[in-house]
């Protein structure tokens, strides 16, 4: 019994290495014909896809890195146990909410929103930040009785009608900061004095919506990093002097280092290949624009829309088959240099935590 | 027989007798009078994807055993699976090419049987407070090309380069339209842009509806779409035609012609000649060229055909 389950597991295994390696054969075979063309065209039809897989990604990154990041080093080195195993599940539960769904939120109602009020989001992406770091200072300024209500262990708590507080206040703050700075619209300001373009469905949204969904991945693989951390380390950092930011900083970041260079190479991974987001979020216009307020079109997208309507055989056809390739093989590069990394930093942890 | 008469014994007992034997009455005796049974299967255009499920429905109502199967994977696919033999129905919003006809006669000795079964147009929308009213055709291509193949001398990017929009506060015009794979995408570029090229600018999207959408929330955008989904938050442009005349989107002028980008909609049968229809099929175009059938396109957003026209097609 027991060596007919091996078989049959080993079998398993072996058959989905080999559906992986007929899908990379599959798409190398249907891409020669374009390979040997060595066109002008396909170098001119796939540039702009490239260009905006990239710039789609890197928004997202930029959105998700200090969000995630800063969450997984608070829940890792600040929170509490028991906070933390109530909102560690929460956070890895936003990975259940389909691409699709949160396509549609971001193409049709957060879109049409930003447009209507771009200066109040504006405003928001640099006061909210600022509004943290305020929140830090006036922490410090606090009397001591004050801080032992408002304990640091428990400010995931407290700020959240804080920042409610913020976002009030930029909503009501920023027309007038608008019609101060600017005397009139912005969107017209943008257009007119700068001779900025500004399309509905942006390098912005796509960002924020990607960097939405790419969040709970790199979290849960950061904070796992950072909590596998051997606590013997940081006390001994701890009993030599150190206080917490200089354990953290000096410490659990270079060591858990790779861990998180891995977690970014898994969020970027899935950034690249996420399809219905960009589908729906970013306009589809093949542009070739680093511009935040112009849309881009992803290889990821591409495919989806153009193939089930191109002719086998045709140039568009072999186009989108090798733009598949690229992206086969870049996902399947990111994720294997992220799995190895991971695994050498583990076994690491593990000798330094027995050392120890 | 006897079945019936147990069933009726049991349904007198449950008290809705009357009117339940009449039911099995009358559809043994339909079954009876029109022996029409069988799966019809179709594969074509996904603009019709809607109109032919309709045309499904309505036929299992008229004939019980009759079950009408599509598969809407765009036009460019009902030329190729009539050929490879694997449908004999394909619906298409465009004629078939030349060289798609010259495959299907070397394939079976006979050309396909080319039925018009509808009309539909695209349509320039523009935001629902747009004070544009209407645009010749140059001045379409101007706004959506960068080849301006119709005859436009420059460019237009911006509302205030139309003389309706002088005053309309919004710089430069977005572009929005479907997907360049899609027969729309095409048929825009072929017959509004005189097969010039598009703007890259363009928002390309997955369906006609999210072009709809798109343009009813941004006052500054312009775009195009099949007559069958605008809604109130856009406002379709008149068209000017070639002898300078504005022709507004209605049902008359998109059924006559004058409106300039209406076109048919086309249905291909593999019918050999001298060899009557198949039963079911036989069904489905009585159906179509029907008053009751050209209501459903109605109903289901096109518009029908003229009289003429309904009567010459339904003596295919």
């Amino acid at each position: 019994m027991d060596r007919l389950a091996t078989t049959v597991i080993t079998a398993g295994a072996f058959a989905v290495l080999a559906a992986i390696l007929a899908i990379g054969v599959f798409l190398l075979w249907e891409s020669l014909p374009m390979l040997v063309m060595d066109d002008m065209a396909l170098f001119n039809s796939l540039s702009p896809l490239v260009w905006g897989t990239l710039k789609a990604a890197l928004a997202a990154m930029l959105f998700a890195l200090p969000i995630a990041l800063g969450a997984a080093v608070y829940t890792a080195m600040y929170m509490p146990a028991r906070q933390r195993t109530r909102i560690k599940p929460l956070l890895e539960m936003m990975e259940a909410i389909p691409g699709v769904v949160i396509g549609f939120i971001a193409g049709l109602i957060l879109a049409p929103w930003v447009e209507r009020h771009l200066t109040s989001t504006l405003v928001l992406l640099i006061w909210l930040p600022a509004s943290a770091l305020l929140a830090g200072i006036l922490w410090h300024a606090l009397h001591k009785r004050w801080r032992q209500r408002l304990p640091f262990s428990s400010a995931a708590i407290w700020l959240i009608p804080w920042f409610a507080l913020m976002v009030i206040l930029a909503l009501w703050a920023a027309p007038l900061v608008e019609q101060y700075l600017l005397g009139e619209d912005l969107r017209r300001f943008l257009d007119l004095q700068l001779g900025i373009n500004y399309a509905t469905r942006n390098a912005m949204i796509v960002g924020a919506a990607m960097g939405f969904a790419v969040i709970p991945s790199v979290y849960a693989l950061a904070e796992d990093a950072l909590s596998d951390v051997p606590p013997a380390l940081l006390e001994g950092a701890q009993a030599l002097g150190a206080d917490r930011w200089q354990a953290l900083w000096k410490v659990a970041l270079p060591a858990a280092g790779p861990g998180i260079f891995s977690a970014v190479m898994i969020g970027a991974g899935r950034a690249v290949g996420e399809t219905m987001i960009v589908l729906m979020a970013s306009g589809n216009t093949a542009l070739l624009s680093a511009s935040p307020f112009e849309g881009m079109r992803s290889m990821a997208a591409a495919i989806a829309i153009e193939m089930p309507e191109a002719a086998p055989g045709s140039s568009t056809y072999h186009m989108l088959i090798f733009a598949a390739l690229l992206l086969f093989g870049f996902t399947f590069l990111v994720n294997t240099l992220a799995e190895t990394v991971r695994l050498r930093l583990r076994t690491r942890l593990k000798r330094m935590g027995g050392n120890a | 027989m006897n079945s019936c008469a147990t069933s009726f014994v049991f349904l007198r007992r449950s008290g809705y007798a009357g009117l339940l034997w009449v039911l099995l009455l009358s559809a043994s005796a339909n079954t009876l009078a029109s022996p029409v049974s069988g799966t019809l299967s179709a594969v074509g255009s996904n603009t019709m994807a809607g109109l032919i499920l309709r045309w499904g429905e309505a036929l299992s109502q008229r004939h019980p055993d009759i079950n009408l199967q599509f598969q809407a994977s765009g036009s460019a696919n009902a030329p190729s699976a009539l050929i490879t033999g694997t449908t004999r129905l394909g619906p298409m919003s465009r004629q078939m090419t030349d060289t798609e006809r010259r495959a299907f006669t070397q394939r079976y000795g006979y050309p396909p049987l080319e039925l018009k079964v509808a009309r539909d147009a695209l349509v320039v929308i523009v935001h629902r407070h747009n004070p544009l009213a209407e645009l010749t055709r140059q001045q379409v291509d101007a706004l959506f090309s960068t080849t301006r193949e119709c005859g436009a001398n420059a460019a237009i990017n911006r509302w205030q380069e139309l003389p309706a929009t002088q005053d309309w506060p919004f710089g430069a015009i977005a572009l929005h339209g479907r997907n360049s794979a899609s027969g729309t995408y095409g048929l825009f570029q072929q017959r509004a842009l005189c097969g010039g090229e598009f703007r890259p600018t363009l928002s390309q999207h997955p369906g006609a509806s999210a072009v709809v959408a798109a343009v009813g929330e941004s006052p500054g955008s312009i775009g195009y779409a099949g007559y069958h989904h605008l809604t109130p938050n856009v406002k379709a442009v008149s068209l000017i035609n070639a002898e300078g005349q504005a022709i507004a989107l209605s049902e008359n002028s998109v059924q006559s012609g004058d409106y300039p980008l209406s076109r048919y909609l086309y249905l291909y049968v593999n019918a050999p000649p001298e060899q009557p229809l198949p039963t079911a099929e036989k069904a489905l175009l009585d159906l179509i060229f029907s008053p009751e059938g050209q209501q459903i396109a109605r109903s289901a957003g096109f518009v029908p055909l003229s009289e003429t026209v309904r009567q010459q097609q339904a003596h295919w």
